[in-house]
């Protein structure tokens, strides 16, 4: 019930009403589909290339989809997107939860330090890959924390979390204080306040987040580099090993179906309306 | 109890208060300052012939960090991250906005579609870009095509490349914090706007931004601190052929096997961000 | 009864340690040791293989200093090698459990690095040199000189390795490429300043990129790359630069510290037999020391010639130890003014 309250919007008041903007809006939506075809652009030309005939990958030499059959009989790179894919989804899940309450309770009390706290958050951001590294490198072996899918999202975690973090603040700074009140007024729980009525506001702004995590750890290489073991070696690990030979079209093939199938998924799925509520 | 009429925000944080958020800061503990200490020691140490740490202090280190070529690094990084941060912001805010006023369903498509390219791999994306910015690729063929150029475009491994791949790099990381920040804006406000006269210009000065501020830094903060130390791209799609701090300090651990001064650019940049965020959060604190 | 009870114990124990499968820690480059061949010794011997990767050999040495993991076997350069000798970090190598070693050239045994040829096994040599998209630049090319010259501006592309860099102009100047002292390097860093500016990409991971996309003309890369070209379209030529071009050895040794060290001896002497080495040979077109592999190689392989140069000169890069920071000073010095 306090849900509805909170969030529900008179339906008209979503699309734009009024003459004026018209024009506005669509140069807008014009300026949207621009900046979508340059996000997509590379993409597009990756899975082109992913039909090159070619080796090297540099040049077009000719057309075969024998990459894709090679794709499926290699074991290793199939095992490192797994890995990939689980350390991304636990990376997101746990530093959605630190990142959404730190943001929440630094908004909500007044601790004492909170700014150095809030610069700590801020350091994993800004701090360079190879020091991160190699500092956690040096901690793990120092109290002896052998390396491998643990330590990975250890060192994951703390330099998603912070971005997390950072959008949900975004979006409390616009809390009115007056639902958690009203909230509280009809005698519900702080937690139950809390869950009913601030985590729904929150939602876009932990999916930006979850959004951001995910896409951080599943490309990130230096720090995983110097966390990892052999058993726990990451897609974007192996690719960049492959420089060397020659970023061979079969990667170019995996890319693409990996593109490929998560935008059918989103574009075809209907359940997404929950998340955006 | 009733607590009508007191705001909930920036109350004094209790027992329970604290204890919530002990789990972060114990985090922060192990994970963030941990690792800075041991680098401040490096810092101060000296180096043995493999390039490892001999615990013996010397602050020669810290007198090469502030010498006019590293500074002059650091200062270039800046650069490029305010020009990538600046571009992303005028790209992005528009691509925000729409999607916030999206319908339901397309709201979360739209998010995912800004994400999905990154979820390829960087290199792959990477060289996907070389084959378009190169002399005989697509953009040059495309220009020479429509005769906006006359010749190949020269495009690749100069510093245009590196801002075009900067850009495409962080512009995600501005696009979501906005969106998350415009989604929440009542319409309503802005038809008010209207009725009251002002025209789409004004408007967006003093109704839209102001609301969307939390949202605008919050991308700041998640594109220009990570790009100052971001190397890649340099690489990649400028040549290597300026050197960025992050270069700079992989250098120190790679090639030139000089832990103590890597370690000792990581301490002084971190510095600087500490330092400038402090007195940021000052600011917005007093405002 | 008590007997039978401690025969049974006895047993239990046998049965369980004979059947512990052995594993090889393995930190090698990615894509140096290919699966096949780790397959291959993993079916043949049953020990399993963690295969560890790195990029380059500072990697490596940056992960073994800075972490506790324990590896069998280790893939370091030459010069990297010779230090980690000389820090007492590799335990030398029972060359009675390796028949194989005699497959090797005698040229790349006791080489500098290791001297009593006690702690290391050569995997494969290379050189750094000239490669030259011939369609386009029609003149010969022989040297550095050649290389970099005013003509060729905005066409070149060099491996982004500044103590290559360094040694290369060290050369051209007539000095000793090993010798980097503070009055060396000021000899250098005017021609090297001349030199960066006419470079339009550096490039370690991938220089065969630039030349393949057409972006430069000539370079000046590691061997492997030349010979990749070379498969890819005969028109890159491969030339050792007349000033001096020194080979690169990659070599396997073994960690003071590993614990399979049976295994890795197995694994080493493995990779010595003709056929294993051939398959390796097959993916990396790099020099393969091992003399009965090449008798294995089809005539394609052995006249690439940037796979099988004439080396004249086998000095090699030496460790530097504290020298090193004074070279990254300089090239960064030198790239950033532009």
């Amino acid at each position: 019930m306090l849900r509805g309250v909170a969030m529900k919007q008179p339906h008209a008041s979503r699309r734009t009403p009024f003459h004026g903007m018209r024009a506005l809006d669509w140069s807008l939506r014009t300026w949207t589909a621009g900046v979508f075809g340059f996000l997509y652009l590379p993409i597009l030309v990756l899975v082109v290339y992913s039909f090159n005939e070619s080796r090297l990958n540099v040049v077009w030499q000719g057309f075969t989809t024998k990459w894709y059959a090679q794709l499926w009989s290699n074991a290793p790179l199939m095992k490192a997107l797994k890995n990939s894919l689980v350390i991304a989804g636990v990376t997101t899940v746990v530093s959605v939860v630190v990142g959404t309450t730190g943001a929440w309770l630094l908004h909500r009390y007044r601790f004492r330090g909170s700014r150095a706290i809030q610069t700590l958050v801020g350091i994993p951001m800004m701090m360079p890959e190879i020091i991160m590294g190699i500092s956690l490198l040096v901690l793990f072996s120092t109290i002896g924390m052998r390396l491998g899918f643990t330590t990975v999202i250890i060192a994951h975690v703390t330099f998603c979390f912070p971005f997390v973090l950072v959008a949900v603040q975004a979006r409390l700074a616009g809390l009115d204080p007056a639902l958690e009140e009203a909230a509280l007024d009809l005698g519900a729980t702080p937690l139950k306040a809390f869950w009913l009525v601030v985590v729904p506001y929150l939602r876009p702004a932990i999916v930006s987040g979850a959004l951001m995590a995910f896409t951080l750890s599943m490309d990130e290489v230096i720090v995983t580099y110097f966390t990892t073991s052999p058993g726990s070696a990451t897609l974007p690990l192996r690719i960049f090993g492959m420089a060397k030979v020659g970023l061979n079209p079969m990667l170019n093939a995996l890319s693409a179906v990996f593109v490929l199938f998560t935008i059918a998924f989103v574009l075809f799925s209907a359940h997404l309306k929950r998340i955006s509520r | 109890m009733s607590q009508s009429g007191v705001s909930q925000a920036g109350r004094r944080p209790g027992v329970a208060g604290w204890l919530m958020l002990a789990p972060m800061l114990v985090w922060l503990a192990a994970f963030v300052v941990v690792p800075m200490a041991i680098l401040a020691i490096y810092s101060f140490c000296e180096r043995d012939e493999l390039g490892r740490v001999v615990f013996s202090f010397s602050t020669d280190s810290y007198v090469r960090v502030f010498s006019p070529v590293y500074l002059g690094i650091f200062a270039r990084s800046i650069g490029y991250a305010a020009l990538t941060t600046a571009i992303c912001i005028v790209l992005g805010f528009p691509v925000a906005w729409v999607i916030a006023r999206a319908s339901e369903a397309w709201r979360a498509r739209l998010l995912l579609l800004v994400m999905i390219p990154f979820w390829t791999s960087f290199l792959i994306r990477t060289y996907a870009w070389l084959t378009i910015l190169k002399s005989d690729g697509l953009l040059s063929a495309l220009l020479q095509h429509i005769r906006i150029v006359g010749a190949p475009l020269e495009l690749l491994y100069t510093p245009t490349a590196v801002v075009i791949g900067l850009v495409y790099a962080y512009l995600p990381f501005m696009i979501l914090p906005i969106y998350a920040s415009a989604e929440k804006l009542d319409v309503a406000l802005i038809e008010a706007a209207h009725d009251l006269g002002c025209g789409p210009l004004r408007t967006f000065r003093e109704v839209i931004v102001p609301l969307t501020k939390p949202g605008i830094y919050a991308g700041v903060l998640l594109v220009f601190v990570p790009a100052i130390g971001m190397f890649a791209i340099t690489d990649l799609m400028g040549g290597a052929r300026v050197p960025m701090i992050g270069n700079v300090i992989q250098n120190q651990f790679f090639q030139a096997r000089d832990w103590p001064f890597g370690a000792a650019l990581g301490v002084v940049f971190t510095l600087m961000f500490v330092v400038s965020y402090w007195i940021l959060q000052r600011r917005s604190a007093a405002a | 009864m008590k007997i039978i009870r401690l025969l049974t114990a006895v047993s239990f124990l046998g049965f369980v340690s004979g059947t512990r499968a052995a594993e090889l820690n393995l930190f090698a480059w990615s894509e140096y040791v290919p699966q096949t061949v780790i397959d291959g010794f993993t079916k043949e011997t049953k020990i399993k293989v963690n295969y560890e990767t790195f990029a380059s050999g500072e990697e490596m040495l940056a992960k073994m200093l800075a972490g506790g993991a324990s590896y069998d076997l280790v893939q370091p350069p030459d010069y990297i090698a010779e230090v980690l000798i000389r820090n007492k970090l590799l335990t030398p190598i029972d060359a009675k459990k390796l028949p194989n070693l005699k497959n090797v050239a005698p040229e790349f045994l006791g080489m500098p690095h290791d001297p009593e040829q006690k702690f290391t096994v050569p995997f494969m040599i290379g050189t750094v040199g000239i490669v030259v998209n011939t369609d386009v630049v029609k003149e010969p090319i022989r040297g550095y000189k050649d290389v970099f010259q005013p003509k060729f501006k905005n066409r070149i592309v060099v491996v982004n390795d500044n103590r290559e860099l360094v040694s290369w102009v060290l050369v051209t100047l007539g000095l000793d490429q090993n010798d980097i002292t503070p009055a060396n390097l000021a000899k250098v860093k005017p021609v090297l300043a001349e030199w960066i500016k006419l470079v339009k990409v550096f490039d370690s991971d991938s220089p065969k990129t630039a030349l393949l996309s057409g972006e430069v003309d000539l370079g000046v890369v590691w061997s492997g790359e030349a010979a990749r070209l070379y498969e890819e379209d005969k028109k890159f030529a491969y030339i050792l630069p007349e000033e001096g071009a020194h080979p690169f050895v990659d070599v396997m040794a073994i960690p003071a510290n590993a614990e399979n060290v049976d295994a890795a001896h197995k694994f080493l002497d493995y990779i010595l037999r003709p056929e294993v080495s051939k398959l390796i040979s097959d993916e990396f077109p790099y020099t393969n020391p091992n003399l009965e592999a090449r008798k294995l190689l089809s005539e394609e392989q052995l006249e690439n010639p940037a796979s099988y140069p004439k080396i004249e000169n086998y000095d090699t890069f030496r460790d530097i130890g504290k020298a090193a920071t004074l070279i990254d000073q300089l090239v960064t010095d030198l790239k950033s003014a532009q």
